[in-house]
């Protein structure tokens, strides 16, 4: 009796002390980003404050060209940084070397609106390719078939993408960004490109995923209809965050049309 | 170990349609090296032919014989001198003159280069001649070379017609080929018939005996160094002559005909033009595959992979291109250098080296479309492919 009580003093401490830097994913805090040079220069973000901490899913909406996917890609380590601070997984992101970027971003799942399948690889070599990017790949199809029975694909391991459906194919892009386990995965309106159903499936899907992974997801979205998996909805306007509320706040202070 | 996905190579053979065009494509630019190469080659290897074929280790000729075309005689005593030296077996005199050869059905005149040796040397041993021996010691008697140009007329055996104005009856023929001072062809007698056609000519005519050898060849016995042979005789023997190894006589008559003529050059220019011609069609295919890609590669290369890794993908794709490409492009050339012998009478050999030679350019060639079209992957930006 006064063994398990003692664990569970342990387990309450340990989630204490770590709830501060350790718990969180993601952090930005005064981020300016522009685009050209000289007369050119072009102010995208404003002063961007943003934490997003462990497990949760976040979901970023706003009009187009207000700087969400521009976020999107500079938390992905994919564009090169000067001003602010942006922290992912512990590592700070301004002023890292493009060598160090690319080390960043083995640690981060993408998904793209379009699934970006090499159409001469099955589903199964798909996903095998992103296990090959760590050093350890001896089991890459074990591991790939594992991740492509998590999404529903085990029939379908030695299908090339032709022969799947663009439902099937953006699962196969979900079983590639998550079969490394990544810490944060980072999504750009992953069901733009499928039907109603299929896009509930893929989201879902992801929900189920990150949760049992235990990890961060973000996602640029304008797809409405799935607003509700969101723990929290960030709205961008002009390069400015406009609001950062939970999807109940959000959907009685936004006019869904005007999300469009 | 488990083997990388060969994404190189799926890329490659995924789709058939334009695996076939991109291998058309390399074989088209193998075909057209191995043609004008083979052109060059032929020019070169027919001008040699007749001295590879000559059995000695080492060849006299006078000093000023700079080439095959130049008809200096030296004295046949040097051979006996020569022959004297330890090392040296054997030594024989081979005659050669450029004679008119009456065509036996149309009967107009051609020049023809005679070749005449003691039967008893082994000078030219081609099994033909070799069988003819004794039919070619009676008087009045020759063997014909059958790759000879047609202008010669029929060859059949016991034909009548006439060499430098003098009746002979053709015994057989021989199979070796023409060069640029055969005329139109080469015809072999004994050195007892070449003086019965040479030794009494007319005022203007340049007459013969067997005093003036126009090649010496000499045997050396086994074991004996040519190389020192070589430095021995060309100092000790008068400097009326010029003494070489067999292999650097060939070379000397292959440099003549390379540094007086322009074949070389010609040739070089047609087989580049063919090298550029198929860096812009594999660079063409390549770049087409590589744009059509470009989303997937800017994913690759979100999900961490190297510029070096996606560099060798492309490279990859350009090698298996060119190795898969340069095995139809050799089995046609081997046909086509069949098909232009027949036709031509040109000597095109496809050796080993000269194969091995175009292989290189051919994966060369692939290199360097890679090369340029690796750019496009090179400069993808991965943040791109984000609101695409």
């Amino acid at each position: 009796m006064s063994h398990s009580s003692n664990d569970l003093s342990n387990h309450l401490s340990n989630d204490l002390s770590n709830n501060s830097a350790d718990q969180i994913a993601v952090s930005v805090r005064h981020l300016d980003y522009y685009y050209g040079q000289g007369d050119l220069r072009k102010q995208v973000l404003y002063d961007i404050n943003l934490e997003l901490p462990k497990g949760q899913i976040v979901i970023m909406t706003g009009p187009s060209g207000s700087g969400k996917t521009t976020l999107l890609t500079l938390i992905g380590a994919l564009r090169f940084l000067q001003e602010g601070s942006l922290n992912v997984l512990g590592q700070e992101l301004v002023g890292l070397s493009k060598s160090a970027l690319v080390e960043v971003r083995r640690n981060i799942g993408f998904i793209f609106q379009g699934h970006n399948l090499f159409d001469s690889l099955t589903a199964s070599q798909n996903v095998e390719m992103a296990v090959e990017v760590l050093d350890d790949w001896g089991n890459k199809r074990q591991r790939a078939i594992e991740m492509l029975s998590q999404v529903g694909l085990a029939e379908r391991v030695d299908y090339k993408p032709k022969a799947l459906s663009g439902g099937q194919k953006q699962r196969v892009a979900i079983a590639r960004a998550l079969v490394n386990q990544p810490s944060l995965i980072l999504a750009d309106e992953p069901t733009a490109a499928l039907d109603k159903q299929s896009g509930r499936d893929v989201v879902t899907l992801m929900q189920t995923l990150a949760k049992d992974q235990g990890c961060t997801i973000l996602m640029v979205t304008h797809d409405n209809r799935i607003l509700d998996v969101a723990d929290r909805i960030v709205n961008l306007v002009d390069g400015h965050l406009e609001s950062d509320q939970n999807f109940t706040t959000f959907s009685q202070t936004h006019d869904p049309k005007a999300l469009v | 170990m488990k083997m990388r996905t060969p994404l190189a190579w799926f890329n490659l053979t995924h789709k058939r349609q334009r695996l076939l065009t991109a291998l058309a494509g390399v074989s088209f630019a193998v075909v057209l090296m191995f043609i004008f190469k083979g052109f060059e080659n032929a020019l070169y290897d027919s001008q040699v032919q007749l001295l590879k074929a000559l059995n000695g280790d080492i060849v006299m000729v006078n000093r000023i014989k700079t080439s095959m075309f130049v008809p200096e005689k030296f004295a046949r005593r040097r051979l006996y001198q020569a022959e004297a030296f330890e090392g040296v077996d054997a030594a024989y005199p081979l005659y050669t003159t450029t004679a008119d050869w009456k065509n036996p059905d149309t009967k107009k005149i051609r020049p023809l280069r005679v070749l005449a040796f003691n039967l008893n040397d082994p000078v030219l041993p081609i099994p033909e001649i070799l069988a003819k021996r004794s039919a070619l010691q009676m008087p009045r008697t020759a063997i014909v070379d059958s790759k000879s140009r047609s202008e010669v007329g029929s060859l059949a055996i016991g034909t009548v017609t006439e060499v430098a104005k003098q009746a002979v009856r053709l015994v057989g023929t021989f199979s070796l080929g023409t060069d640029f001072t055969s005329g139109n062809g080469n015809v072999v007698m004994s050195d007892q018939n070449f003086i019965r056609y040479f030794s009494n000519l007319g005022p203007d005519d340049d007459e013969r005996n067997l005093n003036t050898v126009d090649i010496g060849l000499l045997k050396v016995a086994p074991g004996a160094d040519v190389g020192t042979l070589v430095q021995t005789l060309t100092q000790r023997l008068p400097i009326d002559i010029l003494i070489y190894s067999k292999e650097d006589f060939v070379n000397k008559e292959l440099n003549y005909w390379k540094e007086n003529t322009n074949i070389g050059f010609i040739f070089s220019l047609l087989t580049v033009m063919s090298f550029l011609v198929g860096v812009i069609i594999v660079y063409q295919i390549l770049y087409t595959d590589v744009a059509e890609h470009w989303a997937e590669y800017a994913t690759l290369k979100a999900m961490g992979y190297s510029n070096f890794f996606l560099l060798k993908v492309v490279i990859q794709q350009a090698v298996f291109m060119g190795l898969l490409g340069f095995l139809p492009g050799f089995l046609i050339s081997f046909g086509l250098y069949r098909v232009t012998a027949d036709a031509t009478g040109l000597l095109m050999q496809m050796t080993p080296p000269r194969v091995f030679n175009t292989l290189v350019a051919t994966v060369i060639m692939c290199l360097i479309s890679g090369a340029i079209a690796v750019r496009k992957v090179q400069s993808t930006d991965p943040a791109e492919v984000f609101g695409t």
